[in-house]
């Protein structure tokens, strides 16, 4: 299949004004402006399959948004190449965006005083949205969203996962092959979140819709992305599938055992254990690398010398993990 | 344009009102509190002439003459150019990086998306109010000629306080609060406006000619009718440069807001 994005050796920085603290330094910066470059993205390059679902990762910071930015037209890169549905989007502008929808999670495009639907109206002007398109669309979002309760009322008096359910329908009306979420479940609860998801998901499955989207749940992405690109500092690091991070940065293990008495652990002939922690009551906790431990080995070990009561072995959370390519340190489970 | 620029323009107007009616009262009273502030200063004048008589010359009559023309121009003015007097805000709070992801032009969507109706109402009906106060008593001839050089010289006017709008928004994409400048640059020229500008310093008249050109809004157009002595002083080619100033003006602040454009930094969030 053809690559519906292709991101090339991008980056961009920002000017931004060096503030020095106190009144001192603000009489200073008025008469004297220091400016810092503080480069955003650092020369990323990636490309996206039509019909992918990509999960975009990182901290505060990152560059994530600027990426976002860049992508949808906002932006001009300061170099590399940006294409998007063959379009380069910040320079065929009028012609590129009718096929692409962004939803902001921190910023409503509704008409505040207004009922959703007149937003919807507005909308189908502005994108030249055939009738039959709008109305077919329409039908299926308020079903899917569950908006019909609250399509009348006033944008103001919606609660947040109401609006962002509205806005997500608001960012799709015109059928765009390519839809950029920059956090679209912020702020809404967990029973919110999980219908948006849903909607996600059908909306890849049945439609084609290629997504890339932003956000620090990791639940989004797990159950939503198939592929991950982390970036931290402006670049880079992560590009891949969910299974593929597992298996190259979680590759601790932990076994918690509960035992019947107090017992001391002796070393384990040709196991090795990076570390055994006491938990409360009788409880332990075994870590180890996965490549090193047979974890039957140990099981049958701890099995046939004590008394165990119960066992229970995990890997850690994709977020622990991604934790860690952020700081460059050791997965803590 | 095309019929369904026509429609989505109908659209924008559509929902401005609606929004407008949602606060009824609030909606007549802020208009009626522009009309109220704007005709205050109108009437310190009234009661000054009434003591002095005339001012280098200008009659009462001819002064309110004089102020109609700019608070008429305003009044269209802010019905086209709220965007653009509020394009700081937009920036600020990323309602821009919204327009760029809508396949419309940017300078429309700024232009039609919003118009203070309230600060049109209110400086409209204030200039409609000083010109049939004045108009038959300046001894102006009204015939199909006059009738024709006012309507052109209005919409000239528009375009050269549109101008100044547009470039002072234009600004907002390298700073993020231009305010102060418009104070400085738009209302307190526009202060001035408010008299011939016969009588200021000779500083002053080369700003108001040269650099912010209000002369051209409503001094020299007003000249061209009522020809006051006070004309003399001034190239006589100025009464007919209206809308060329405008033109020239309006051009040259979109070739600036074109230009600046791939420097948008956008707010960030």
């Amino acid at each position: 299949m053809e690559n519906l994005i292709e991101v090339k050796n991008v980056s961009k920085t920002f000017k931004v004004n060096k503030r020095a603290n106190g009144i001192p330094g603000m009489v200073a910066n008025l008469l004297v402006p220091k400016f810092e470059q503080k480069q955003a993205v650092k020369d990323i390059s990636f490309s996206i399959k039509e019909g992918e679902m990509v999960g975009f990762v990182g901290p505060n910071g990152a560059g994530k948004s600027t990426t976002i930015k860049m992508l949808s037209g906002i932006l001009y890169p300061d170099s590399g190449e940006i294409k998007v549905n063959g379009y380069v989007p910040y320079k065929q502008r009028k012609d590129y965006v009718g096929s692409i929808g962004v939803v902001f999670g921190q910023k409503s495009q509704l008409q505040w005083d207004l009922p959703v639907i007149d937003s919807f109206e507005l909308l189908k002007a502005i994108y030249r949205v055939p009738e039959k398109v709008y109305q077919r669309n329409l039908e299926r979002f308020t079903d899917m969203l569950n908006m019909g309760g609250f399509i009348n009322q006033p944008v103001r008096q919606l609660s947040l996962g109401q609006r962002m359910r509205a806005d997500i329908a608001a960012a799709l009306l015109h059928s765009p092959r390519i839809v950029f979420f920059d956090e679209p479940t912020i702020g809404v609860d967990v029973v919110g979140k999980e219908k948006i998801r849903e909607f996600i998901r059908e909306l890849n499955r049945k439609d084609k819709v290629t997504m890339l989207f932003t956000t620090h749940d990791m639940q989004d992405i797990e159950k939503t992305c198939n592929r991950l690109i982390i970036i931290d500092k402006g670049s880079k690091v992560y590009d891949g599938t969910l299974f593929g991070i597992r298996e190259k940065y979680g590759t601790t293990r932990q076994l918690d055992v509960e035992f019947k008495d107090n017992c001391e652990i002796e070393p384990i002939k040709n196991v090795e254990i990076k570390q055994i922690d006491e938990l409360d009551g009788r409880k332990k906790r075994f870590i180890f690398e996965n490549k090193d431990v047979q974890i039957n080995e140990l099981m049958n070990e701890l099995l046939a010398k004590y008394n165990v009561r119960d066992l229970n072995i995990s890997e850690p959370e994709i977020e622990s993990i991604i934790r860690k390519i952020y700081s460059g340190k050791d997965v803590v489970l | 344009m095309k019929c369904d620029t026509f429609y989505l323009i109908g659209m924008y107007t559509k929902t401005i009102m609606k929004s407008w009616f949602q606060y009824k009262i609030d909606a007549v009273l802020r208009s009626l509190a522009v009309f109220l502030r704007e005709a205050t200063g109108i009437i310190v004048i009234y009661f000054t002439l009434l003591k002095f008589d005339t001012l280098n010359g200008w009659n009462l009559y001819e002064m309110l003459f004089l102020f109609s023309f700019l608070f008429v121009t305003y009044g269209i003015l802010i019905l086209f150019f709220t965007g653009l007097r509020d394009f700081g805000d937009t920036v600020r709070n990323g309602n821009f990086d919204r327009f760029i992801l809508r396949p419309r032009g940017l300078l429309f969507q700024i232009i039609f998306i919003n118009a203070d109706w309230f600060a049109a109402i209110g400086h409209g009906c204030l200039g409609i109010a000083l010109f049939i106060i004045s108009a038959g008593k300046v001894g102006v001839e009204w015939n199909v000629i006059s009738i024709f050089y006012a309507i052109v010289t209005i919409v000239g006017g528009v375009f050269i306080q549109g101008a100044i709008f547009l470039f002072l928004a234009t600004l907002n994409i390298y700073l993020l609060e231009t305010d102060s400048l418009k104070e400085i640059f738009y209302w307190n020229m526009r202060k001035f406006a408010g008299y011939p500008i016969s009588i200021f310093h000779k500083g002053i008249q080369m700003i108001m000619i040269y650099i912010v050109p209000f002369a051209f809004v409503n001094y020299f157009p007003v000249q061209f009718l009522l020809r006051k002595a006070d004309m003399a002083q001034y190239p006589s080619l100025f009464m007919y440069m209206t809308p060329l100033v405008g033109a020239g003006m309006y051009l040259l602040a979109y070739g600036f807001w074109r230009l600046s454009l791939k420097y948008y930094k956008s707010s960030g969030n």
